[in-house]
């Protein structure tokens, strides 16, 4: 076999956006590459696969995390919501109109890590102003630097009381 | 031409059309494509930056779980290797020999059944190097140069002659360290093989163009490849050309005889899709003691890789900035062992301009005269290279509404006169032409039965907003609402476009639009040339307006029809027009000078005394944009620009190890890049009329925000703390 080592399967069971899933997979998997190559959730976007970009962030029990250090295996009997389940039954969630209305991305490919940040900050009550909001979402990178709109999409929604359906 | 359109569409702030889709997650980038049965690539990349391979083992690695084929330089089969392009040949294919050029160059690509195994694959390829010395430094003698490499530079004037007899002469060098794109989506190629005939899902901001490469590449008919793009995640100039891994991915699934996806890591991101070179400038102006400019030299060196070409022109950006009847401008190339440089968001432009507005500044501290005022002495009434009227130029105004939106003239001049408390203040001030670069562009418009249109070229929306413009342009001139347009673009198949980049998409694809709206209302008018039931029977497109769904006299609104009412009398679906447009300027018999946008910006930064932190507080932009297409995606570019510059002038420096080549930061955790705290508040205005040079009065906004901002920070800079920073970044360093 060369160098190449014995790979361990490893099965896990996890909710997706509600939704309960069980996948056999290699233990290597990422939850990020989990939700893009297996279950065919490729809104959650790879930036970095680093950590360092932000914009494979997800909620995992409601807490923000980076997917793409957070092992598949590490979800198991979990709970995952992703861009996917944010809105479901097609209507937008608040954050999502305010991004639209505020021109809150360019490419978007930052957008759907950049709106489940956002969803967790709210809920983190920690977006009391703009300085708060700023800081806490600098864990998201923008490279079309979307940053004054995101701030004043996310500012909108915590004035209106934090977009709590 | 129909008569002026009544419908006020173009211009307003309207919601992006593919917003809902973006937020959602329901937009496919290239990296989001999957074919079942598809397999998975992996590059390996070069751990020395000049030599040759000795030995490749891929015994291994082919020997691993799920490992399908490895292509080296040893088995890779034959292909063309240069394809010609705007941008010069196409990129050195990294296969085509055992030579090394540089530090992380592809030697081989790993294909398996999964993305895991492919990645565990890579690791074991086993490469031994011949190493040679390699050419690193921008300064070293032993390196390839090429002057005039664009065939760019121009004179006028004789410069000695007015710097021997000018007041005050101004002689000082700059440096801008390379920095890297970057966009937030990896690049990616996802390739599958159908009767000989390519499909490629790539990020690309030029399908037409990566047709025509890989075409050429792999000896097919150009209407044998489609390449498909309609979302990409940034490219700032990186999707300018195709670069080797796009051709890799192509051929790993031409010999695997399935689809093949590659998605470049982020670290590779750094290696192999361009970067905007390092430059040195050396500037040399000469001025009269009352502020006339009467010479300008400028030489401006940027590098590129070994083998490779580059079009960077540092200098174009000085020749029409200012009234000066004597000005030289160079451009030098300086080869190195270097992953190939690209374009990046304004190339040359930013670099250049950051040497001249930071000099003009400087001039201006030792004339005495304010910054703003030494602009406004020098201003060019008509383009100072050509002699031609611009054919719109609002400079005035961005500099009369940026300096009263800003305050400056309230400040104090005196450099480090202003604090609050540990943090020094300062206010800097810089400006720019930024011409536009297009190609000829064509667009299929057609209208159908439900009242809808729908409109296809094979422009791209890279996060520039083409798709929501587009619509805009079509629901104006057809007199539609904008979601009664779908906007196809993003195919190599649908009409010929010039590519996002070089601020002149929309330009030319306004042109392209306009014509096939003024062409498909002549289809309608045509159609009903000699029917009697219709109240528009014989009337000429001059005579007719387009509103609310419906054709009618302009001076007579009650006469007219809906284009339904026409379709379905006529029992037809749909009606058709194609519409061109080649905005190249003209070598000869022009009659005035094609301009592209202006901008002033005015940048406040608070310096800490002892800590040497800086921090950009306020940046304003007042920009001439012409005819503004969409008032709130057009603010949204320039402040991206603005963002993209705060880092170029902050944080951003692609290092490369002096002694291996290795770039040592390529990582988001090492590189750095602005995030949401870096970043205040952006106050960009827009001033100036439509241009009277494209029917449509657009100019392209894509770059003008990037190119004045580091010179207004830097001069900012200057003036807290009278350091004088010609380098870019500036660092803390530098400021202690
Ligand atoms: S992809 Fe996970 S943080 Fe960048
Ligand atoms: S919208 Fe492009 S990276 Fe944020």
């Amino acid at each position: 076999m060369g160098g190449a080592s014995v790979v361990g399967r490893t099965t896990v069971t996890v909710q997706v956006n509600g939704q309960e899933r069980r996948l056999e997979l290699d233990s290597r998997v990422t939850l990020l590459d989990m939700l893009r190559e297996h279950l065919e959730l490729t809104g959650t976007k790879k930036g970095c696969d680093q950590g360092a970009c932000g914009a494979c962030t997800v909620l995992l029990d409601g807490r923000r995390v980076v997917s793409c250090l957070t092992l598949a295996a590490q979800c198991d009997g979990r709970e995952v919501t992703t861009i996917e389940g944010l809105a479901p039954g097609g209507e937008l969630h608040p954050l999502q109109e305010a991004f639209i209305r505020h021109d809150g991305f360019q490419c978007g490919f930052c957008t759907a890590g950049q709106i489940m940040s956002a969803v967790a900050l709210l809920a983190e009550e920690r977006a009391g102003s703009d300085a708060e909001i700023r800081e806490f979402m600098s864990g998201n990178l923008c490279r079309c630097g979307a940053y004054p709109n995101i701030v004043a999409a996310i500012r909108e929604i915590a004035q209106q009381g934090g977009g709590m359906p | 031409m129909t008569a002026p359109s009544p419908n006020k569409i173009v211009g307003e702030p309207v919601d992006r059309i593919d917003g809902q889709l973006k937020v959602t997650g329901g937009a496919h980038y290239p990296s989001d494509v999957g074919y079942p049965d598809m397999a998975h690539a992996v590059l390996v990349q070069s751990t020395i930056a000049s030599g040759t391979i000795r030995a490749i083992d891929t015994a291994d690695a082919l020997a691993a779980p799920g490992v399908f084929a490895v292509i080296t330089h040893e088995n890779v089969p034959e292909l063309v290797h240069e394809v010609m392009t705007p941008f010069g040949p196409s990129p050195r294919f990294p296969l085509k020999d055992n030579r090394i050029v540089h530090h992380g160059q592809h030697v081989a690509v790993v294909v398996a059944e999964t993305l895991e195994e492919a990645r565990a694959a890579s690791r074991l390829v086993r490469v031994e190097y011949d190493e040679t010395a390699a050419i690193l430094d921008i300064d070293d003698p032993r390196a390839q140069v090429t002057t005039n490499p664009y065939e760019m530079d121009v004179e006028r004037g004789d410069v000695e002659k007015a710097l021997a007899s000018a007041d005050i002469v101004y002689d000082e060098r700059f440096h801008t360290a390379p920095v890297t794109n970057n966009p937030l989506g990896p690049f990616a190629a996802v390739a599958r093989w159908d009767d000989g005939r390519l499909l490629i899902h790539s990020s690309t901001q030029w399908p037409v163009m990566e047709r025509h490469v890989l075409a050429g590449i792999f000896s097919l008919d150009e209407s044998a490849v489609q390449v498909l793009v309609p979302y990409l995640g940034g490219g700032f100039g990186a999707g300018l050309r195709t670069w080797p891994h796009t051709v890799l991915t192509a051929l790993a699934a031409r010999i695997l005889d399935r689809p093949v996806k590659l998605v470049v890591p982020r670290p590779q991101m750094f290696t192999s899709v361009g970067h905007r070179p390092e430059t040195v400038q050396h500037l040399r102006i000469g001025a009269t003691s009352d502020g006339r400019l009467v010479a300008i030299d400028h030489e401006g060196t940027s590098t590129t890789g070994a083998e490779e070409s580059n079009l960077e022109p540092i200098t174009v950006v000085t020749r029409e900035a200012y009234d000066c009847p004597n000005l030289a401008t160079h451009d030098r190339l300086v080869a190195l062992n270097i992953p190939n440089p690209g374009a990046m968001r304004a190339p040359g432009h930013a670099e250049g301009s950051f040497a001249l507005e930071s000099a003009m500044d400087e001039l201006s501290h030792r004339l005495g005269i304010d910054p703003l005022e030494l602009r406004l002495r020098n201003f060019a009434e008509v383009n100072p290279q050509t002699r031609l009227p611009w054919s719109s130029n609002a400079l005035r105004e961005c500099y009369r509404v940026g300096a009263e939106r800003f305050g400056w003239h309230h400040r104090n001049a005196e450099p480090g006169s202003l604090r609050d408390g540990e943090w020094l203040i300062g206010h800097g001030m810089a400006a720019v032409s930024y011409s536009w670069w297009a190609t000829p562009c064509r667009a299929t418009l057609s209208l159908g039965r439900d009242g809808g249109a729908r409109l296809r070229a094979a422009a791209t929306d890279i996060g520039t907003g083409t798709y929501t413009i587009a619509a805009q342009i079509v629901a104006e001139l057809l007199g539609l609402e904008v979601d009664q347009v779908h906007v196809e673009i993003g195919d190599s198949a649908l009409p010929l476009a010039p590519p996002s980049g070089g601020s002149g998409l929309a330009v030319a694809f306004g042109g392209a639009i306009e014509d096939a709206a003024a062409h498909l209302v002549r289809a309608f008018l045509d159609l009903v040339r000699d029917d009697d039931r219709s109240p528009l029977r014989g009337r000429d497109p001059d005579e007719v307006i387009a509103t609310n769904g419906r054709l009618q006299l302009s001076d007579d609104p009650g006469v007219g029809e809906s284009y339904t009412a026409i379709l379905e009398r006529h029992g037809k679906d749909e009606l058709s027009a194609e519409g061109e447009t080649d905005p190249t300027p003209k070598a000869e018999g022009m009659t005035m000078s094609p301009a592209g946008a202006f901008a002033a910006q005015f940048a406040e930064v608070r310096v800490h005394e002892e800590l040497g932190l800086l921090k950009v507080t306020r940046l304003v932009a007042a920009v001439d944009a012409g005819r503004v297409l969409n008032e709130k995606t057009a603010r949204s570019q320039v402040a991206g620009g603005m963002v993209m510059a705060i880092g170029m002038t902050q944080f951003e420096e692609t290092a490369f190890d002096p002694a291996t080549g290795r770039i040592t930061n390529a990582t988001f955790g090492d590189y750095l890049i602005p995030v949401s705290a870096d970043i205040p508040d952006l106050d960009v205005v827009f001033v100036g009329e439509p241009d009277r040079y494209n029917p449509m009065g657009i100019k392209g906004i894509g770059e003008v925000g990037i190119t004045c901002a580091p010179a207004a920070i830097a001069n900012a800079v200057y003036h807290a703390t009278g350091k004088r920073i010609r380098s870019l970044p500036i660092t803390i360093e530098e400021l202690l």
